[in-house]
Parts: structure tokens; C-alpha cells; sequence
């Protein structure tokens, strides 16, 4: 990466951090990662670490800082997360009600259902695995 | 917990995070500015401080009063230890010493 495209992405990168920050550090934040630049210090794992930097800067509460900002950001945080278990939680109903169990014949009606080869039941009392003659994998 | 409440005896520094004692230890020698830390830092414990790490220590250092800033050299700004940070860094430096001391007759202990 040439130096100017460099110096482009560690600037874009400083612009994430809080405008309190920018004018105590900016300007010598910059000129720090031009001097690590030049030494040979990858930019990329400059611009890392500044981003690593700046989300800590939001995310450490400042008695300065007005809640509602960080009140926002968890919200955010916490809605995506709710909404993506919310997805995968109505996925697996509906999977399961749209499988419909083969029949099965006659001699296996009244047996309880043999579980599955390393299936652990969930929630269920603990089950004896009996292999009778007859009672295979067909059933 | 503060530095600069001046309790004694109280190792302010356990949770401060292994970059802050770094820098800590750099400017006890006298006062620098960011680029000067990262080299000074590598050369002591050969450890690279990227610059978001340093800068996120160096302000956690400033607000506990364990270090001070100096006014700015061109736009480089030079920070100093101050002498709350100097005790808690003796205090701490000492914590180091006792565990490093107790590791060391253990080992000797389990033969190992």
C-alpha cells in the first residue's frame, strides 16, 4: 500500500473516534501512524488498532458523555442479536411441523420410539435402549 | 479506586492492563510523547503497542492522575509521570516481586 493510501485509511479510521478525542489526539494520532508508517509498520494493522481504539472510546462510559448515545449502541447491539435468535428460534418449529413422520408398520405401534444413534433426549427421564428382535432401523 | 487519592500501599494497577504499567515504567525515566513510548516500550519488554492501545492507556492513565500531560512540542504532546503514578508503580512493581518470588520457591518445591 502506497504511503498516501495509507495515510487515507488511518485518517478515514481516526474520523470514528469521538469529536473529543479528535481535537485532544487527531492531529498527533495521525502524525504518529505517519512516523510507524515510514518505519515500516503495516498501515492495515495501524488502522486496526485505531479502530479497536475507537470503539473502545465509545463504548467506555465517560461522565461527559450523554447515556443516550450508549444506550443507543447496546440497543442496536441487542436488537440484532434478539431479532437473529428470534429468526433461528421460529425456523426449527417450523421444520419440525412440516415433517410428517413415516407410517409405521403394525408390530411397531406400540413401542416407544427407539432414539436416535447419539442423540441425547432433551429434558426427557433417562431412557433404557432395548434392541428387541424385530424393533431395527426399518421401524 | 484513584492514584490520586494516595492511598498507600494499594496496588491501583492490577486492573489497569499490562500496556498502562508498560508506559508506566517508560516514563519513569523521564517524560515522552506517543512515538517515543512505542519505541522505548518495544526495546524494554519487546512489546508493540499499537497506537489505538497506547492512546486508550495513556488517557486511563491521565484520568486516574498517574500521568500528566506537558504542553505540546510542535503537536506532539509529552506526557510525565506524576508522583502518584510513581508510588503506585512502586507499589505495584513489588506486588510483581512477592508472586514472582512465591512462583519461583514453588517451582523449587515441586522439583520441577
Amino acid at each position: 500500500m502506497d504511503e498516501a493510501r495509507a495515510t487515507r485509511l488511518v485518517g478515514a479510521v481516526l474520523r470514528c473516534y469521538p469529536a473529543r478525542w479528535r481535537r485532544r489526539h487527531g492531529e498527533e494520532a495521525a502524525e504518529l501512524a505517519a512516523l510507524l508508517i515510514r518505519d515500516g509498520t503495516p498501515a492495515g494493522s495501524i488502522a486496526w488498532s485505531y479502530l479497536a481504539g475507537a470503539a473502545r472510546e465509545w463504548l467506555t462510559p465517560r461522565p461527559g458523555r450523554r447515556l443516550s448515545t450508549l444506550a443507543c449502541a447496546l440497543l442496536v447491539a441487542a436488537g440484532s442479536l434478539g431479532v437473529s435468535a428470534g429468526l433461528l428460534a421460529a425456523t426449527v418449529p417450523a421444520k419440525a411441523a412440516v415433517t410428517s413422520p413415516a407410517p409405521r408398520p403394525a408390530h411397531c405401534q406400540p413401542g416407544p420410539p427407539e432414539p436416535a444413534a447419539g442423540v441425547i433426549p432433551a429434558m426427557g427421564r433417562p431412557r433404557v435402549i432395548s434392541l428387541e428382535a424385530g424393533h431395527g432401523r426399518s421401524c | 479506586m484513584s492514584g490520586r487519592d494516595g492511598r498507600a500501599g494499594q496496588d491501583v494497577l492490577r486492573r489497569v492492563g499490562e500496556a498502562s504499567v508498560l508506559i508506566l515504567i517508560s516514563l519513569a525515566d523521564g517524560p515522552k510523547h506517543g512515538y517515543a513510548l512505542i519505541h522505548d516500550i518495544k526495546e524494554l519488554a519487546g512489546v508493540e503497542l499499537g497506537p489505538g492501545t497506547l492512546y486508550g492507556a495513556l488517557d486511563r492513565l491521565e484520568r486516574l492522575g498517574l500521568i500528566e500531560s506537558l504542553p505540546a512540542d510542535d503537536r506532539r504532546h509529552p506526557y510525565r509521570i506524576t508522583a502518584p503514578g510513581a508510588a503506585a508503580l512502586r507499589v505495584h512493581l513489588d506486588s510483581l516481586e512477592r508472586v514472582s518470588a512465591a512462583g519461583r520457591l514453588r517451582l523449587r518445591l515441586g522439583g520441577i
